[in-house]
């Protein structure tokens, strides 16, 4: 069932996919497909998930107070809901950053030895 | 809820528009409008499912999906109103039963043992020799409880009291009350507080005060508050009200809470202010005692005490409180309660039955939702909750049913049986009816669900949901078994009224009236009550419309009867330790009026008074137990004399002689009781100086037959007494045949609410029969019509359908027959003239539900037989 592996796609992107809406809107408000679109276009495609997962994860951030959701109008004049950085956001953003920097390097360190065996 | 539904609309046109823009996009690339909207879909993924997990977020959804469910659950039930009433109906009657029985059980057996700690209580008494084959009860001595206080170490109380019925003056005037005089440490020994004022304390022995019952005090004093410091008037002396029992409290045993208390006041004669010399006796183990240790202490101290030479003859017996309050009902209810759970259980398994068969028909409906990406979780949990739904609605209307039909039980036996006044549903056990309904609602919903996973896992197929399985057959035997239980226990009932109503009285009860009196002022002379008793007598005899009178000390069905059981030597026969009979005293014309069949010899005369000798009547049992072989006329008997006792120890001294033998009388108040020797003095030539006389004079008990109306012989009876004898009160006065009834009240009820529950059983079974059958042949409709194809005809069509119905009765039965005979063995003691197994009942039984699946099966056959075979290979 494809709906079963999203789920689990979902949950283990969970804190990756709340990182990167994150910075997506560091550059200003965006609404949900420009982010999507944002972070298809930044990962190279390599993070895929459905549209649709997007959305649980805006309402996680909009519930912890990270960013805010306001009605507007978009550039080609259609109704939408844009999405903002709040200050609180914006500090979550750098600390997690940091600390995602430190994960990264640290599962790299770890990799790297098997990476060369393997060679 | 408008929250929520505002956030979900504000969340689909979000989506909305990202697909939009998404279209927008792939139009832009190339796309055609449709392919481009199907790819924006196709990207965005579920859209349900990222809205529930969106929403999931901001908590609240299971609130939010119970409200759907429930939406969703009262939508699909009102499509299918057949299945639904059903369902309702049998679960309501089975919790409607359950619900009924709890407030029986709750009111007769766990309320009047509801004293702090109960289960240290025990009652103590002594029980009168060891061999003979008649072992009789008698009251501990005031001494000897005096002496088991002083040297137990294991009893941490021993208290006494007695409980008589003596005129007591309110301000509503005089009225026969129940009087109970305790020991002063009754009330602290039991645990209990007073309501208001106090209870008795050790300095209260002897005083003039009361303490009063909870009902006392709201039917005679009006539930007054400023009770306290009242006065009322008991013995001709004036009492002061210190005290009022709280609500519920039940002592003594059967007065409901209706006594008076009074603090026994113990004269140097070792006698009480009712005259006896010693009284009921309850005692507190101390904590972490098991009573037969407790006993055996009591007994060794009982032993080595001062006793008087009848007292060395009993030996000290124990019980505990509740066995002795809830004894006789205990063991019928607890069934009865056991029998309503099995009837519940049959519900279940129809509602269990009935959840199979729609679970199968809406395999579609399922297999659709599970394939748009719900969880077999999520389906589960909209099953449960229909079901919990069903069951919440069942156990709203089992609330009602057993509404009514306690009201219905107070109003008609609320007078009979002690403490079915206060049957009454309360809000613990209106709880516990909602959880069994939960509970019995869960349940029902495993079984089909779990089929349904299997179900679910294999590919659902429309072919592959037309297997049956062997639970809904299982599941009826089930059924079978416990309704075969409950109708033979309805069986063994019936016929045990038959028998009891076959039982010979004796007396004969048509058109008599037993009238009851004692003397107001208790320290009457007891010669002033005998010339009083005889007075009335006579006058009674000359009322006109009168058939006769007859005095008699122990009258069938009255409660007020005078008990001499007494060790008899009879000439001609040897003693043996412990062998005695009955005495009951009567008047000359007893045989006449009466209607007891002279056996042999003659009755009593006018001129038997005046000679010295004292003449008897012996019954059947007398003769049985002391002349078998002799005839009994002319045979004397005299009270049997242990070493050393005179004269002035003996009830009669004298000889007397046997001139008669009367058929067996019924003694006492129940039928089945078996008939003990009974010897008939006739009071006329009942020594006047005997120690028994005041006792025998204590009361008057007039048996009055007449063909006059109630109310007008009353009245006549009434008028008499105020004329001749205005110091006498009326205690009783009531038709016989009221007596007999009540007797059998208990039997009757129990019949009628075990036929009432076997008869929501037999329905529940049939109903249970007719859906599996008719399930069965609509799943069947193909095989059957390729089996007439080939040839088969319509009625082994028919037969082929009936089988199924006989299979599953024959494999209930069986089970069913034994759980008949262990119920029939439980109730043994309830049972009279039919054993545990009866024969007949069972045949009855079996040929009951036999032809009750025939009934149920009816339908299903006909439709079976009914089957086109052209129509369903053209389907084909």
């Amino acid at each position: 069932m494809t709906t079963q592996a999203d789920k689990e796609a979902l949950d283990l992107l969970q804190g990756t996919l709340d990182l990167l809406i994150l910075q997506t809107l560091t550059t200003g408000r965006a609404h949900g497909h420009a982010i999507a679109h944002s972070i298809e276009r930044r990962s190279e495609d390599v993070l895929q998930v459905g549209h649709g997962s997007l959305y649980p994860a805006l309402q996680r951030l909009l519930k912890l107070g990270l960013i805010t959701a306001e009605d507007g109008t978009s550039e080609n004049n259609r109704k939408a809901r844009f999405y903002s950085l709040t200050v609180n956001g914006r500090r979550q953003l750098q600390t997690e950053t940091s600390r995602w920097e430190r994960f990264a390097a640290a599962v790299a360190l770890i990799l790297s030895p098997v990476a060369e065996e393997n060679a | 809820m408008f929250g929520w539904n505002h956030r979900r609309r504000q969340l689909l046109d979000e989506f909305e528009a990202h697909i939009d823009f998404e279209t927008e996009e792939n139009i832009a690339r190339g796309m055609t409008p449709e392919a481009a909207r199907r790819a924006a879909r196709k990207k965005f993924g579920n859209v349900l499912h990222a809205a529930e997990d969106a929403r999931a977020v901001w908590g609240g959804l299971w609130f939010e999906r119970l409200m759907q469910d429930l939406r969703y659950a009262i939508r699909s039930l009102r499509a299918v109103p057949a299945y639904t009433v059903t369902l309702i109906g049998t679960l309501a009657l089975g919790l409607g039963c359950v619900a009924i029985m709890l407030a029986m059980v709750d009111s007769v057996l766990l309320r009047p043992i509801a004293l702090a700690h109960s289960e240290q209580l025990v009652k103590l008494w002594g029980q009168g020799g060891p061999e003979g084959y008649h072992a009789s009860d008698f009251a501990l001595s005031f001494p000897v409880v005096d002496e088991l206080e002083r040297s137990s170490t294991l009893l941490s109380g021993i208290a006494t009291y007695n409980t008589d019925v003596h005129p007591l003056t309110a301000q509503d005037g005089t009225r026969i009350t129940l009087i109970t005089s305790a020991s002063a440490n009754l009330f602290q020994l039991l645990g209990l507080s007073a309501h208001s004022g106090r209870l008795f304390v050790p300095a209260d022995r002897g005083q003039p005060v009361v303490v009063v019952g909870d009902g006392f005090w709201r039917e005679r004093l009006h539930s007054d508050p400023h009770v306290i410091g009242a006065v009322v008037e008991l013995f001709g002396k004036p009492r002061t009200i210190i005290g009022v029992l709280p609500a519920g409290v039940q002592f003594p045993q059967g007065s409901g809470s209706d006594s008076v208390f009074v603090p026994a006041a113990i004269n140097a004669k070792g006698e009480n202010e009712f005259g006896l010399d010693g009284a009921d006796t309850i005692a507190r183990l101390k904590p972490g005692v098991a009573a037969p240790q407790a006993l055996a202490e009591a007994q060794s101290i009982y032993l080595n005490m001062a006793k008087t030479p009848a007292e060395r003859e009993r030996r000290l017996m124990m019980r505990s409180y509740q066995e002795t309050v809830t004894g006789d009902m205990q063991k019928p209810l607890w069934t009865l309660l056991a029998g309503v759970g099995a009837l519940l259980l049959i519900a279940c398994a129809n509602a269990a039955n009935l959840q199979i068969g729609r679970a199968t028909n809406r395999m579609g409906e399922i297999s659709i939702r599970s394939s748009l990406g719900a969880s077999f979780g999520r389906i589960l949990q909209q099953l449960i909750t229909e079901s919990l739904l069903v069951a919440f609605t069942a156990a709203a209307l089992a609330t009602a049913i057993a509404f009514f039909a306690v009201r219905l039980l107070r109003h008609a036996y609320g007078n009979d049986f002690t403490r079915f006044d206060e049957i009454s549903l309360h809000p613990g056990m209106l709880l516990a009816i909602v959880l069994l309904a939960a509970l019995v609602g869960i349940i029902s919903t495993v079984a089909p669900a779990l089929r349904l996973r299997k179900q679910m896992v294999r590919s659902s197929g429309v072919k592959g949901s037309a297997r049956s399985s062997a639970l809904p057959g299982v599941l009826v035997s089930l059924q079978i078994a416990v309704t075969c239980v409950l109708l033979a226990v309805s069986g063994l009932l019936t016929r045990t009224l038959h028998s009891l109503a076959d039982v010979k009285l004796g007396f004969d009860p048509h058109n008599v009236s037993t009238l009851v009196l004692i003397p107001a002022d208790q320290s009457q002379s007891p010669q002033v009550s005998r010339d009083l008793e005889a007075r009335l007598l006579e006058r009674f005899n000359t009322l006109p419309g009168v058939d006769g009178v007859t005095t008699q000390s122990s009258v069938p069905f009255s409660n007020f009867n005078m008990d001499l059981n007494g060790r008899t030597d009879v000439d001609g026969h040897t003693y043996r330790e412990g062998e005695s009979a009955h005495y009951s005293l009567v008047s000359t014309n007893f045989v006449r009026v009466s209607g007891i069949h002279l056996l042999q010899g003659r009755t009593f005369t006018q001129a038997d008074e005046s000679s010295g000798d004292i003449v008897v009547l012996v019954n059947e049992a007398f003769v049985h137990a002391f002349s078998p072989d002799r005839g009994a006329l002319g045979t004397v008997i005299r009270f049997h004399r242990n070493p050393g006792e005179t004269d002035a120890d003996q009830p009669v001294a004298q000889n007397m002689t046997i001139v008669g033998v009367v058929e067996n009388e019924l003694q006492g108040g129940a039928l089945d009781t078996p008939y003990q020797p009974l010897v008939y003095l006739d009071f006329a030539q009942f020594p006047r100086q005997s120690m028994l006389s005041q006792i025998f004079n204590v009361s008057a008990q007039y048996a009055v037959r007449s063909s006059l109306s109630l109310p007008v012989l009353d009245r006549e009876l009434r008028a008499a007494i105020k004329q001749d004898a205005p110091s006498m009160v009326e205690m009783s006065l009531r038709p016989m045949s009221e007596g007999v009834e009540q007797s059998l009240g208990q039997r009757r009820l129990a019949l009628r609410l075990v036929t009432g529950f076997s008869g929501v059983a037999l329905l529940l079974s049939a109903a249970g029969i007719y859906g599996v059958l008719a399930y069965s042949v609509a799943l069947r409709r193909r095989e059957i019509g390729i089996r007439m194809a080939l040839g088969s005809s319509r009625k082994e069509t028919a037969m082929f359908v009936l089988r199924q119905a006989m299979r599953m009765v024959l494999i209930g039965i069986v089970p069913g027959v034994a759980g008949a005979w262990a119920s029939g063995h439980a109730l043994r003691s309830f049972l009279y003239g039919v054993g545990s197994l009866d024969p007949l009942t069972v045949a009855l039984v079996a040929l009951t539900l036999l032809m009750t699946s025939v009934l149920a099966a009816a339908l299903p056959t006909l439709r079976a037989v009914q089957v086109d075979p052209t129509e369903m290979l053209r389907a084909e």
